[in-house]
């Protein structure tokens, strides 16, 4: 739904206005070569590989690196690691607030996973830190909330598409996200919004479709187009504006929503970025 | 039992997996089979797509044709694990009653990441055998995330098939008086250490996975034949874009990995289909200004969508020549159930079956 390219335009857009950014992505960093080809040099790309993420993140816990590697090679631990929910989660998050503690001052946007796993991402250090109560895996968490998904230090901007089953979603989305991890959405990006056509078209159609014969009948079809996309246009934009009425007024006039336009290519991150900054949501 | 055809969907975020998931569910039940459609994606989009209510227990949906029967299971994240467990203990009540009772349960309860997942699964395998499908559609979470989902259920039974569950259970009853670390082993201190109180709960959750080992086991060595048996039918979902593109190298990169070779590519939008009606409006002096405009977009818009589709296709044909595609129209519908009854006519199930 454009979610690498709107997160590499924000990062490239803070890159810009700042001097410095850095853009992360998790996996293998397809998502820069795809969107972000004219990289400025004050935009850093890092790429952090889930699968390795506990070994790395694993040193702080154990007490050293060494102590790590012996409780992870282990023979029980490895398939524990391996198959236990949650742990992989808690590395990837230690090495992204290791990324934040590396670049302090700079703005650092992350392209989360998709929906509901990114809710699942960012809710692991709080059940992570009531379940333990103290201890190093206690500290961890405790130290990925403060330093990482606090509402000191975190903006959520989540992408969507105007489309019903994934705008839904995303609304819920964004419930989720206040009410179990703490965090508003400070910026819901709906991508791909398509244009409106002239105001009186479905009139004019509708009119013209009680000519008789082919021409009547080709309007008609028309007109029947024209309703539905005017109905999905009607259903998406009730649900935005319940949205932004709910999530849009403490911005200080500013709605927290802003619609990309449908185009005829995909758009690089430049592109987007541009988009974001002339609404200014960059 | 006889093994279901069992069809994987997998895709990127936002390319229509779930719809064509569905449409493919129904062609297969409007073809006669007794089908299932399930939705391992934590997000709700099934229940959209279908236009009913679905839940935890597999229910029956109406086809609105004649045909077999399909029937659609979307576990709740939040009551999926529940159900789970208490289908796993059915045998053990007591170990149960403990087990809902520790504090590490009732947060993986929470929709820890992973947990809804592998509970989806075990439930589908349920749902497969009570009501004796021969078909199963699994719309899977978006690309990165399915690829973990379908190794899951072996990473599982090797976990519960191996000594660890011993080792952490014998942890447990050390734990349940004061530990003793001069009797530990170095690993079992510096876990107990790392986990501080909370490694009694840990303990005490294998202590009662020992009790249900075999069955979890079982149930997780039939889910991971269900999702890796060569039989199992892997279908990428892309849309025309760049980024869908992406994440299907990736997972075909990555199944190859598993020595998984997808039977076809769904291409979603992949067209939009030959409007006469425009042409005859075009060819009309009764047209206004505002019908003229609309008329402009739409040629705009339809060759903009067909030029997209056409250079992911080619892009596609050119790296896996022998990967079959599957191309489907974009339509357009206030409901989403009728854009599922829809795309549910372009598949041709015989011939998809065939590969």
């Amino acid at each position: 739904m454009g979610k690498t390219t709107v997160a590499a335009g924000l990062a490239l857009a803070a890159a810009e206005a700042e001097g410095e950014a850095v853009y992360v992505e998790f996996g293998d960093g397809a998502g820069a070569r795809r969107v972000l080809r004219d990289r400025p040099s004050g935009l850093e790309h890092v790429v952090l590989d889930p699968s390795r993420a506990v070994a790395k993140a694993a040193a702080p816990v154990f007490g050293s690196a060494t102590l790590a590697k012996l409780a992870l090679d282990n023979f029980a631990m490895r398939p524990l690691i391996r198959a236990a929910p949650a742990v992989r989660e808690l590395g990837v998050l230690e090495l992204a607030r290791q990324v934040v503690a590396e670049h302090p001052g700079k703005r650092v946007v992350f392209d989360m996973p998709a929906t509901g796993h990114s809710v699942a991402w960012l809710k692991v250090a709080r059940q992570g830190r009531e379940l333990t109560g103290r201890g190093p895996v206690h500290d961890l968490c405790a130290k990925l909330e403060a330093e990482l998904i606090s509402p000191r230090r975190a903006s959520i901007v989540v992408v969507t598409l105007p489309e019903r089953l994934v705008l839904w979603e995303t609304l819920t989305l964004c419930e989720t996200v206040e009410k179990e991890v703490g965090l508003s959405v400070d910026r819901l990006v709906v991508n791909r919004v398509p244009h409106a056509p002239p105001e009186n078209a479905l009139t004019d159609a509708v009119a013209m479709s009680k000519s008789e014969g082919a021409v009547g009948e080709a309007a008609q079809q028309l007109a029947e187009l024209l309703s539905i996309r005017d109905a999905v246009r009607k259903q998406v934009m009730q649900a935005l504006d319940e949205t932004v009425h709910r999530y849009g007024e403490d911005k200080g006039g500013d709605s927290g929503l802003t619609l990309l336009p449908f185009a005829s290519t995909d758009p690089t991150a430049r592109t987007v970025a541009e988009w974001l900054r002339s609404a200014g949501a960059a | 039992m006889k093994h279901p055809v069992v069809i994987v969907c997998a895709g990127g975020g936002g390319v229509g997996k779930t719809t064509a998931s569905a449409a493919f569910a129904l062609a297969l039940a409007k073809s006669g089979y007794r089908a299932l459609i399930v939705s391992i994606d934590p997000a709700r989009r099934l229940a959209d797509a279908m236009g009913v209510e679905l839940g935890t227990q597999a229910r029956e949906l109406s086809l609105d044709s004649d045909g077999g029967q399909l029937f659609g299971l979307m576990p709740d994240p939040e009551d999926a694990l529940r159900t789970f467990v208490e289908f796993l203990f059915a045998e053990e009540p007591e170990a149960l009653e403990r087990l809902l009772d520790n504090r590490l349960y009732r947060v993986l309860e929470a929709a820890v990441p992973g947990i809804h997942e592998v509970a989806t699964i075990s439930l589908t395998w349920r749902a497969i055998t009570e009501h004796e499908v021969d078909a199963v559609v699994i719309d899977t979470a978006p690309s990165r995330n399915a690829v973990d989902f379908i190794t899951y259920p072996k990473r599982l039974a090797k976990l519960l098939g191996g000594r660890a569950v011993g080792w952490m259970a014998a942890i447990g009853k050390r734990t349940t008086v004061a530990p003793q670390e001069d009797k530990m082993g170095r690993v079992e201190q510096l876990l107990l250490r790392a986990l501080g109180p909370v490694a009694r709960d840990v303990a005490g959750l294998f202590a009662e996975m020992a009790r249900v080992r075999k069955r979890f086991i079982l149930l997780n060595e039939h889910t991971s034949d269900l999702l890796l048996r060569p039989e199992t039918r892997y279908y990428p979902v892309a849309s025309p874009t760049a980024a869908a593109k992406d994440d299907v190298d990736y997972l075909i990169k990555k199944l190859g990995k598993l020595d998984i070779a997808p039977r076809a590519l769904i291409l979603n939008s992949a067209f939009v289909q030959e409007r006469d009606w425009v042409q005859v409006l075009e060819a009309s002096a009764e047209t206004t200004p505002a019908i003229d405009e609309v008329l402009s977009t739409l040629n705009d818009e339809r060759s903009t969508r067909n030029r997209a589709a056409s250079r992911i296709t080619d892009a596609f044909s050119r790296r896996y020549p022998s990967l079959p595609q599957l191309r489907l129209p974009f339509i357009e519908s206030v409901e989403p159930r009728s854009i599922v009854h829809a795309l549910s006519q372009s598949f041709d199930i015989a011939t998809l079956l065939e590969r």
